[in-house]
């Protein structure tokens, strides 16, 4: 028997919200009557291990050492959760049994579940795990190999193994190889409808297209069948895909949340809720601190359809979330956030019977019941909300043209548009922001907006085209429209464009 | 200071006329209907009256004989007239006739409107509410502190709204209605009983002299003509007619009031009652009129919605829309419907060479036929949605068209 060192460190992490945290295992075993405890605050799932341990110890090769085995995880005021312990937690038991070989001094970081039969599986939130422990000092990081696609998004180096028997390989046989994880993403399908299908429906189309060129958020009004949600669908096309940075905060997401199932791709998320959301549903799960809907659509867009039927303490909620850009969720005296920065599309009827905006007066709805039914979106939450726009339903004729011509390509010359709007935003604000979300601060000389244009804009003000705050509001939305011209400066012109973009009397 | 003419003169001679000869309406029919005579006007003539009488025409018998008596007593009639003339210029009241372009529209189409009035104070509030719209507001002449409040409030909103309040400057509503609307743009207009000098009643001076100064002031009555009893309906009659609706505020159930919605329902205009406390029973004449069918006045909007459908039909009788809407606004502009059409020509062939004025006058060309939505004027015009937009919003802000439920339309001021 080689030396007996009776205590193995080594390090693992959890992940809770969005962030990680590094965690340092140690093992101690000493000799009496056989127990197992952990300690750190730690919950069931990871006292439970031991059943995996003992288990997947006899299915490699192991065996679990007699002994008390006490196992501490810090940072031990902090609560953890997850089985991503496992491995760590095998290993280290190994090391101080003397049953793996453990170099001396070696720095190890090591996370995945164990199987009953020695496999080891990933865990929800590797990616953000991984991110973390990217850029820190180890001389082994060993990960299950099923979390591959999460270490390429994380730019993460290691060894992947799929069961606990590689570990003699590693440690005792010295062969541990550090590999660079490829990305490998699946294919987009490029699933999104044409706006050239919205025939005749100029103003919709235009608010589109500002929406998506500065990150506005919109609410389409129309009857049924007027292409409302074919609007939806037009919007994922419209958009530019996500660079590198932002799949990997998009993804890692998708890991806690998902897993194994979530998909790498480019596409921009798209969220669709309806008029049954809960609050909870678009908050997250605050006892595992799982994020919602609202995170869930960072850096997409979150389809909200028939809102005027959604409960009021869903859309009151929602407010602060489409302010901030931000959502936050308190545990234990803990805030975790998470970003929700992203298109908010809502579409409705605009009265009862939907057909208030139609030709000839189809609505027989009365003044009080319109006013009824749209009172949930007066106020404080429209003031959130850029642009308005009104859709009626699509004529017979242009109706069948749309199944019977060739789709269009004019989503590609938008998403060019888009594209170059936003190339100009990232050099205006330094990449960080586009026009829906600059900071508030300094917005005019930030947008160059001139004097002329801000009286402009004020006048308008004061005949009742738009509040205090959809003041600030149509300034920006106003520079979008001067940046799809390709202009330097905010002119009259574009504020006017921009005001009939506003709900009166919101 | 008024400078009468000739014709103004025939004028005088006609209110003395009806007043103080066996001359009616009928004689008058009967005499047009001959072709004896082209208009009243044409009575102002001792010669033509004479040689009625001598050439006979085929007329009734009576209206000889009337015509007869107008001839004996031409000379007081005549008098009778200058002193009309004399009051009048001293308390600078001014006369239209329905010969006149300046006779209110409103009353064109009606029968038994009076021929000639005479007032006093801002005549331009009269044409102004040919286009901007008028609502009579009546009630009782002790009224509840709440249909005094009401009365207020919807006038005051109707007013602003460049709808003029028409009433008859008795106590009560009548008061209230004009005291709330004589500030705003759309002005008020008192219809009296007797002449437009005699302040009825009188203790309503301060409000008289508030009008006259402001508002305006009508009467068919002739100067120094003492309101009498028989005139009110009359009076009432007129009220209505002036006006595209009639507001209820309150009203027993034996009232003048009632009369004036009457003649409304009977000239095919609303009527709004303002609803009430139904044990109350100086309001039951009012509830009446609910329960026969008139419309409940819960606020401005309502009243507002009646009036401009009646402005719509308004100019769609009128024919030529182009020419009553820019009349005063827009004199440079292509007010001219064969103007628009050669705008409309150009557009279709040569849209780049118009200007954003020629746009936007195509654009309120193409709103008088109806409401149309931004993507219907995109069609329209040609124009991508962000000039269309653009105009828009000017056209907006000037208060030109308005938005709702989706569509412009032209505000009609």
């Amino acid at each position: 028997m080689t030396s007996k060192p009776n205590v193995a460190t080594l390090y693992s992490s959890f992940a809770s919200g969005s962030d990680a945290t590094l965690s340092l295992i140690e093992v101690s075993i000493s000799p009496g009557i056989p127990t197992f405890s952990v300690i750190g605050l730690c919950d069931s799932s990871i006292r439970e291990s031991e059943g995996r341990l003992r288990s997947a110890f006899k299915s490699a090769g192991f065996t679990m050492p007699k002994g008390h085995i006490t196992v501490g995880i810090s940072p031990a005021y902090m609560r953890k959760t997850g089985t991503g312990f496992d491995l760590a937690l095998a290993m280290g038991i190994l090391f101080a049994s003397g049953q793996l070989y453990l170099p001396t001094g070696a720095k190890i970081y090591a996370e995945g579940e164990l199987s009953l039969g020695g496999e080891v599986k990933l865990t929800p939130g590797s990616c953000i795990r991984l991110k973390t422990v990217r850029d820190m000092d180890f001389d082994y990081k060993i990960i299950p190999q099923s979390e591959s696609s999460s270490a390429a998004i994380a730019g993460f180096n290691g060894q992947g193994i799929n069961s606990l028997t590689e570990l003699n390989a590693i440690f005792d046989g010295n062969e541990y190889k550090e590999t660079d994880f490829e990305l490998e993403t699946e294919s987009s399908a490029d699933d999104y409808l044409d706006i050239s299908l919205l025939k005749g429906q100029e103003k919709t189309k235009r608010a589109l297209l500002i929406s998506a060129a500065g990150f506005h958020n919109i609410i389409l009004l129309g009857s049924p069948g007027s292409g409302k949600t074919m609007a939806g669908k037009i919007m994922t096309g419209l958009l530019p895909k996500l660079s590198r940075d932002e799949l990997s905060d998009v993804y890692s997401l998708y890991e806690l949340v998902d897993g194994e199932s979530s998909k790498i791709t480019f596409d921009r998320p798209v969220r669709m809720i309806g008029p049954n959301t809960t609050v909870g549903r678009l908050l997250g799960n605050t006892r595992s601190v799982t994020p919602g809907e609202l995170a869930l659509a960072n850096k997409g867009i979150m389809f909200a359809d028939e809102l005027p039927l959604y409960k009021t303490e869903v859309l009151d909620f929602l407010r602060v979330p489409l302010e901030e850009r931000k959502v936050h969720m308190a545990k234990k005296g803990v805030l975790y956030s998470f970003d929700s920065d992203f298109i908010f599309l809502g579409t409705g009827n605009p009265c009862k019977c939907g057909q208030l905006y139609e030709k000839g007066s189809k609505c027989r709805c009365t003044v009080n019941e319109i006013n009824r039914y749209l009172s949930k979106l007066n106020g404080p939450f429209m003031e959130r909300i850029d642009i308005v726009s009104e859709m009626r339903s699509i004529s017979g004729n242009d109706m069948a043209s749309i199944y019977t011509d060739a789709p269009g390509l004019e989503s590609l010359e938008y998403r060019q548009i888009v594209e170059r709007c936003w190339q100009k935003q990232n050099m205006r604000y330094g990449g960080l922001y586009l026009n829906a979300n600059f900071p508030d601060a300094d917005i005019k000389d930030a947008m160059r907006i001139p004097d002329v244009v801000v009286k402009y804009a004020s006048d308008l003000s004061e005949k009742g085209f738009f509040s205090a705050r959809g003041f600030t509001r149509i300034l920006r939305v106003a520079r979008t429209i001067a940046d799809i011209k390709d202009a330097d400066d905010v002119t009259v012109e574009d504020v006017s464009e921009a005001a009939q973009f506003r709900k009166r009397g919101s | 200071m008024f400078d009468y003419t000739e014709s103004v003169n025939s004028d005088f001679f006609y209110s003395a006329m009806m007043l103080n000869s066996d001359i009616n309406y009928k004689t008058l029919n009967d005499l047009t209907e001959h072709n004896v005579i082209n208009d009243y006007r044409a009575l102002h003539n001792i010669d033509l009256l004479k040689e009625i009488v001598k050439e006979n025409f085929d007329l009734k018998p009576e209206t000889v004989h009337k015509v007869k008596g107008l001839i004996d007593s031409f000379s007081d009639i005549e008098k009778i007239a200058n002193i009309y003339k004399q009051i009048a210029s001293d308390n600078n009241i001014g006369v239209i006739s329905c010969l006149d372009k300046h006779y209110p529209y409103n009353w064109k189409y009606l029968s038994g409107m009076p021929k000639v009035f005479y007032y006093g104070g801002n005549y331009s509030i009269v044409e102004r509410m040919t286009l901007g719209g008028s609502v009579a507001v009546v009630g009782s002449r002790s009224p509840s502190k709440y249909a005094e409040y009401a009365t207020d409030n919807i006038c005051k909103a109707l007013g602003e709204k460049g709808i003029a309040i028409v009433s008859g400057m008795a106590y009560g509503i009548d008061r209230q209605a004009h005291i709330s609307s004589v500030n705003t743009s759309g002005g008020t207009i008192a219809v009296l009983a007797g002449g437009v000098d005699n302040i009825y009643p009188p203790k309503n001076r301060d409000i008289y002299e508030l009008i006259r100064d402001k508002g305006v002031i009508i009467s068919e009555m002739p100067p120094g003509q003492k309101p009498l009893r028989q005139y009110f309906p009359s009076r009432n009659r007129l009220i209505a007619g002036l006006s595209d609706c009639t507001l209820v505020m309150e009203a027993g159930s034996v009232s003048g009031t009632l009369h004036t919605a009457s003649f409304a329902a009977g000239q095919g205009k609303e009527v709004f009652v303002l609803p009430n406390n139904i044990y109350y029973e100086n309001a039951m004449g009012g509830l009446k009129l609910l329960e026969d069918g008139g419309n409940v006045l819960l606020n401005a909007e309502g009243v507002i919605d009646s009036v401009a459908r009646s402005l719509m039909y308004k100019r769609m009788d009128m024919g030529c829309p182009a020419e009553l809407y820019y009349q005063d606004q827009l004199k440079n502009d292509f007010s001219d419907q064969a103007n628009i059409e050669a705008l409309r020509e150009l557009a279709r062939v040569k849209p780049e060479v118009l200007t954003d004025e020629n746009w936007k006058s195509i654009i309120k060309d193409s709103l008088t036929l109806r409401p149309m939505c931004a993507d219907e004027l995109c069609v329209l015009t040609t124009l991508p949605f962000y000039k269309v937009s653009k105009l828009l919003t000017e056209l907006e802000l000037n208060g030109t068209v308005c938005q709702d439920k989706g569509k412009y339309s032209l505000t009609f001021v």
